[in-house]
């Protein structure tokens, strides 16, 4: 059996998404070379569009320059999975974990990525469950409240879960969602009658399932986790 | 062959782990995890497989690879000419939402690519060491395959590497 495993959790409030994803390239190649343990982003992103590597943009339902007008940003990403929609009030999960000290495969990774957000909808009494077959995600009946979509480069894992606590719906009428017509986009307050906390503590718990699910049995918290290095600053 | 072929495609589709596969032709040893790990070729420790023909490598990812991806439905692949570093990423496959960057395992420079894969991305779980090749190299440093595993080495690694979890 391996020994302890560590878990570094950075809360990181809202961040922009290209902010988000150098910060990613960093901790990868931190990750890579141990300089780092097996770290966890928690955030949330302003409006913004991705596509992965696949670069399905025939998903995108209005012309790009239309983006602006709606106040969002369009992304495009080499992690897997097709065009998603992030903003306020959906909970996002970045692990930088290293696959192989694991023993994990992309398989199960991902596979633990929906658990994680299958116990988190059961403890609102909402009884979600993996997709089927080419339908990777977590869905409540024919309705989708969690999508995934990650990279892995060298067995360290980037991007990774977004979880629908309570988003702005109507933003994903102009995708098709996960390259899937016909099926509908849900949240956390939809599909529950229980009253929900404040989404710090849905946070939160999201951070317990994983860290839970993933066998880490020690959890730190990042003091003053910064998407700058010490000369930069935010524009 | 087809018997295998089938076997594979609906052990993946259950997302099960792949049976042994003692129809193959080639010589072969198991590990735990009943993959197939083939001799005469050489691994690397990212579960990439390359065979040395001469003056042509023939590279690609392993059974044990494609058993812990899941189903493969894209697959990036690099131009013929372009140079490959041992150990460096030369393309990348995607499954379940998932994009894992492939690496060579050895030097030199590509000659050819698997454009069957553009197709039928599915190849590399059904016949990850004959159909679902992904390049072809001519190799710059010959000595690099003395660093890689043969079968046996590689069939216990998979078998650590599997039970760490």
């Amino acid at each position: 059996m391996r020994g302890p495993l560590k878990l570094e959790v950075w809360k990181m409030g809202f961040v922009n998404y290209l902010e988000a994803l150098k910060l990613q390239e960093k901790l990868v190649s931190d990750r890579k070379l141990c300089r780092i343990p097996d770290t966890l982003l928690s955030l949330q992103h302003p409006p913004t569009y991705t596509l992965g590597k696949r670069r399905t943009d025939h998903n995108l339902l209005i012309p790009e320059s239309e983006l602006k007008n709606i106040g969002a940003e369009l992304h495009y990403t080499q992690r897997g999975g097709d065009i998603t929609f992030h903003g306020p009030h959906q909970a996002i999960l970045y692990p930088i974990i290293s696959l192989r000290e694991m023993g994990l495969g992309a398989r199960n990774y991902v596979e633990k990525l929906e658990s994680t957000m299958i116990e988190l909808s059961s403890l609102y009494g909402v009884k979600a469950c993996a997709g089927k077959k080419c339908e990777t995600g977590v869905w409540v009946g024919e309705r989708k409240i969690g999508a995934i979509g990650v990279r892995i480069s060298s067995g360290i894992t980037s991007h990774g879960l977004a979880f629908n606590i309570d988003p702005e719906l109507e933003y994903f009428k102009h995708i098709v969602p996960c390259g899937i017509t016909d099926k509908e986009v849900t949240s956390l307050r939809r599909e529950t009658s229980t009253a929900l906390p404040s989404e710090e503590v849905i946070q939160e718990q999201l951070i317990s399932c994983f860290a839970r699910l993933f066998g880490y049995n020690t959890v730190v918290q990042k003091e003053n986790p910064s998407i700058l290095s010490d000369h930069e600053e935010i524009a | 062959m087809a018997l295998t072929v089938w076997a594979s495609s609906t052990a993946n589709a259950l997302r099960i782990s792949c049976a042994s596969k003692p129809h193959l032709p080639l010589a072969f040893s198991f590990s735990r995890c009943f993959s197939t790990v083939l001799d005469g070729l050489k691994y690397a420790s990212s579960h990439e497989w390359v065979k040395h023909d001469g003056s042509v490598a023939t590279i690609g990812i392993t059974d044990h690879a494609q058993d812990h991806l899941g189903e493969v439905v894209f697959v990036e692949l690099p131009e013929p000419g372009v140079p490959v570093s041992q150990g460096k990423g030369f393309g990348a496959v995607e499954s379940v939402k998932a994009t894992s960057d492939v690496n060579s395992p050895i030097s030199g420079e590509v000659v050819e690519v698997n454009s069957k894969l553009t197709e039928a991305p599915g190849l590399i779980n059904s016949s990850p060491y004959e159909e679902g090749w992904m390049i072809k190299v001519k190799p710059s440093s010959p000595s690099e395959l003395e660093s890689l595993m043969g079968s046996k080495e590689y069939t216990k690694f998979c078998e650590e590497e599997d039970a760490s979890h």
